[in-house]
């Protein structure tokens, strides 16, 4: 068990050294940043004066070597803008990117895994279509057309502001949720349908075990895996899956400061927006190795 | 309709409802909510220098000059502001003198040292200035001192008869030394103070940024009671914020929304023109990269203006809002602008043909280098001009590009690109500092090309002229030589639209700067 967490951990600090270097290498090479930060027809020198400020002068592999080596002591950089650490706004905005989030996980989690566990035990009944044509539906639509459409609904029909900092966080979560809950449904449906017919579930049958504790005992938990792994990519996904829901409801999380440093050419702070990106992802796909030891216990074994 | 009223009280308990947009205040004076897209990350009003700053500067800072808008949307006169008068002491030497009584946001007085401060070395013109956006406004100020408690004198290595001009741009904006001092920098740039209409109060890039009306303002009345600039990245956000009565003025309406916008009940639609004029370069240089450019060839670039019908294209994209310039023939500059002066190069046919026929070239693509979505409908109107090319047997490539910097990569035969006509006394700014031996055009990695030796003497003839006559006359015959060069074609008057509550009784004249104040707001 030990040598698969190590092996987990090597993994994901690998993963991280390889998106570290390719997130500082593709962006010098996307374009020249201090061209892009002066404003269009800025004179030479001012552009100069940019690179020397962002330390761009410098050749690639002492940039490249710095920077490892500030973030080895905790060192990411300041915004080119606001002279600020980038890991102190983005700790601003954090709170809301996962208020969002959160509140988004929640409603897929408790409406996506219950409606695909009642589509399964009513396969092929009305109920079951039912389920799974909004599954579908909830699936394929787009979020941000479907924020606009509530978001214009509610203006136009009820006079009704549903975006900004002070607006509920009820509509955009459900605008972020739904294609999570659609997906939820589908994968909890088709698990559970086919552990509902092994031969160990017919055997529960058999030894009169009743129905909700065949279910909830014995099913629900063969059924987890592969969903846990699904639920993990949600997890990984909070941050950079909330980039559009957060521009369409001008909700001011991580999502919206990814969007203006890109806009404004704030380098220090769109690598660290893309770093703490992937390691969310890194740390959901942890976090979903670590379950698979507490739920399968034949990983424990190997 | 049922539905809605079924359904109203039940959304109603549903969303937390944020402060009314246009409620008003207890003292009678509206709290104004303003959608915009984006605000810059500091309000530095240098340091911030884009649209996206300037919308808030003028709200928060006062200019020594001023430019009259508010009767005039070109904005061809000019209003003393903190200053109250200006003198040319000699050829290279101005003196300002200052407004008496002006007090900052905090209540520290406002006296010359503020303005020497705002104006010096450190910030502006130095060999590495704090506010290096602002070196273009600052260049060839060599002293700048405060004489008295009231006065200051600006010395530059030129004569320069436009220098009241300058102090219009965001390099005229006063900043109180004590207070930048003590805060630095960086925190400047987030909590900022000025001594104009409305003190910031909060101030988060991610969010926006609230500010009440400073009532010791020396300007007279606030109209507003407070401004809050909203941060709304979403255009159809915006618009429902605007239709739910939540916001009061809403910024950077897509031009594709305008027409329908205008059926609209509760609100009004207001089309500025704006001082900057989209356009393309030609690339007149053989680089590594292009070893074999056509471009070379003056009648080839003749013949390209000549294909492309400017005045359809302009009108089928932007209906009556805008126009085509005459090249550096604009509106606001004032004795300059000539109504009657027309382009030299004009839609024909015929010509085009003929000139193409003159040229050597032989049907080479042409690329054509793009910044995505930078400037409003300039991807539609560049692939009706590139069949317009095709037409005439000129075989122009677009190539799309993320960013400028990636635009300006070489190889390119043409160059997206924009004028900014900037009112500085007369068209010394597009013309001269734009083109001429300074410029990006000449001396920037992604230079385009180089001077004629007629264009330069012509030029420098410019610079030394200091009277209107001479001015004027030496402006006309570098225009011309610039036409005769062709060395870029304008498209249009660049446009910004506003939807504004139909109650409001605010114009921002011809600008995308919008300003809160008693001469803009009743």
């Amino acid at each position: 068990m030990l040598t698969y967490v190590l092996s987990k951990l090597m993994r994901a600090a690998v993963t991280m050294l390889i998106t570290v270097s390719l997130v500082f290498t593709f962006i010098r090479f996307s374009g020249d940043p201090a061209a892009a930060l002066a404003p269009p027809d800025a004179p030479q020198e001012v552009i100069d004066q940019y690179a020397e400020q962002m330390g761009l002068d410098k050749p690639f592999w002492v940039q490249y070597s710095g920077y490892i080596g500030g973030l080895m002591v905790g060192e990411f950089g300041y915004s080119v803008h606001t002279g600020r650490a980038v890991e102190e706004l983005f700790l601003e905005r954090l709170p809301y990117t996962l208020q969002l989030g959160g509140c988004a996980f929640l409603i897929a989690l408790l409406f996506g895994i219950p409606l695909g566990s009642l589509a399964a035990v009513n396969r092929a009944s009305k109920l079951d279509r039912l389920v799974m044509g909004f599954s579908v539906f909830a699936f394929a639509m787009p979020n941000f057309l479907f924020g606009l459409i509530i978001i214009l609904t509610s203006a136009l029909w009820f006079q009704i502001y549903l975006g900004g900092e002070g607006a509920n966080v009820l509509f955009p979560a459900l605008t972020l949720g739904l294609a999570s809950m659609g997906g939820f449904a589908r994968f909890t449906r088709s698990s559970l349908l086919e552990i509902i017919n092994a031969p160990f579930m017919r055997a529960a049958e058999a030894r009169g075990i009743p129905f909700m504790r065949r279910l909830i005992r014995h099913a629900a938990p063969n059924a987890a895996i592969p969903l846990v792994t699904l639920v993990g990519l949600s997890i990984g996904g909070l941050i950079a899956g909330s980039v559009v829901t957060e521009q369409v409801f001008a909700w001011p999380g991580v999502g919206q400061l990814l969007i203006r440093s890109v806009a404004t050419r704030d380098l220090a702070m769109v690598q660290f927006l893309v770093l703490a990106v992937a390691f969310t992802m890194v740390l959901a796909n942890l976090l979903v190795d670590t379950l698979y030891l507490l739920i399968d216990p034949r990983i424990r074994v190997r | 309709m049922r539905f809605h009223k079924l359904f109203k009280p039940l959304a109603i308990a549903l969303v937390a409802i944020g402060t009314g947009g246009n409620a008003l205040a207890q003292d009678g004076r509206p709290d104004l909510t303003i959608a915009v897209d984006n605000l810059w990350p500091t309000m530095d009003p240098v340091i911030g220098i884009s649209t996206t700053g300037q919308r808030v500067h003028f709200n928060v800072f006062d200019t020594l000059v001023r430019r009259n808008r508010w009767e005039d949307p070109n904005g061809n006169s000019l209003v003393p502001w903190l200053a109250e008068s200006w003198t040319r002491k000699s050829e290279f030497v101005w003196e300002f003198k200052l407004r008496e009584g002006v007090k900052f946001h905090d209540g520290h007085v406002m006296d010359a040292e503020d303005v020497a401060f705002s104006l010096s070395a450190e910030r502006l013109w130095g060999e590495k200035p704090i506010a290096r956006r602002g070196t273009r406004y600052a260049r060839g100020i060599t002293r700048v001192e405060a004489t008295g408690p009231l006065t200051l004198e600006v010395e530059t290595s030129f004569p320069d008869p436009n220098m009241p001009y300058r102090m219009v741009t965001p390099i005229g904006f006063v900043l109180p030394k004590h207070y930048y001092e003590e805060v630095g920098t960086d925190a400047f740039g987030q909590m900022p103070m000025g001594t104009g209409a409305y003190k910031i109060t909060e101030f988060d890039p991610s969010v926006g940024l609230k500010a009440v009306a400073f009532d010791d303002w020396w300007g007279g009345d606030v109209p507003a009671k407070s401004l809050h600039f909203q941060i709304v990245p979403e255009f159809s956000t915006r618009f429902a914020g605007l239709m739910s009565g939540e916001f009061d003025v809403v910024v950077n309406v897509p031009s594709d929304q305008v027409a329908q916008l205008k059926t609209k009940s509760g609100v009004k639609v207001m089309e500025k023109g704006i001082e900057n004029y989209p356009m393309f370069a030609f690339n007149m240089l053989e680089t590594e990269l292009l070893p074999d450019n056509p471009l070379t060839d003056v009648n080839l670039r003749k013949a390209m203006v000549h294909a492309v019908d400017r005045v359809s294209i302009t009108k089928a994209i932007w209906g009556d809002a805008t126009f085509v310039p005459t090249p550096f023939n604009f509106p606001e500059y004032g004795e300059f602008y000539d109504a009657d002066r027309e382009r030299k190069i004009k839609y024909d046919p015929d010509m085009a043909a003929a000139m193409l026929k003159k040229s050597d070239y032989s049907g080479e693509e042409l690329i054509w280098h793009i910044t995505r979505g930078f400037y409003p409908n300039y991807e539609i109107a560049a692939e009706l001009m590139v069949e317009q090319w095709a037409d005439a047997g000129i075989n122009v490539k677009i190539e799309l590009k993320d960013n400028f910097s990636l635009a300006y990569q070489r190889p390119f035969h043409l160059l997206n690109m924009s004028m900014s006509s900037e009112f500085s006394g007369d068209p010394y700014r597009p013309l001269w500092m734009d083109w001429g031996p300074l410029s990006s055009r000449v001396r920037a990695k992604h230079s385009t090309w180089k001077m004629t030796p007629d264009f330069e003497k012509l030029g420098e003839a410019f610079e030394l002229a200091q009277d209107f006559d001479s001015r004027k006359q030496a402006y006309l015959d570098l225009v011309a030589e610039w036409e005769d060069v062709t060395p870029g074609m304008y498209l249009w008057r660049n446009v910004v639209s506003y939807v504004v509550d139909e109650e409001l009784d605010w114009d921002p004249g011809n600008s995308a700067v919008t300003v809160f104040d008693n001469l803009y707001m009743k």
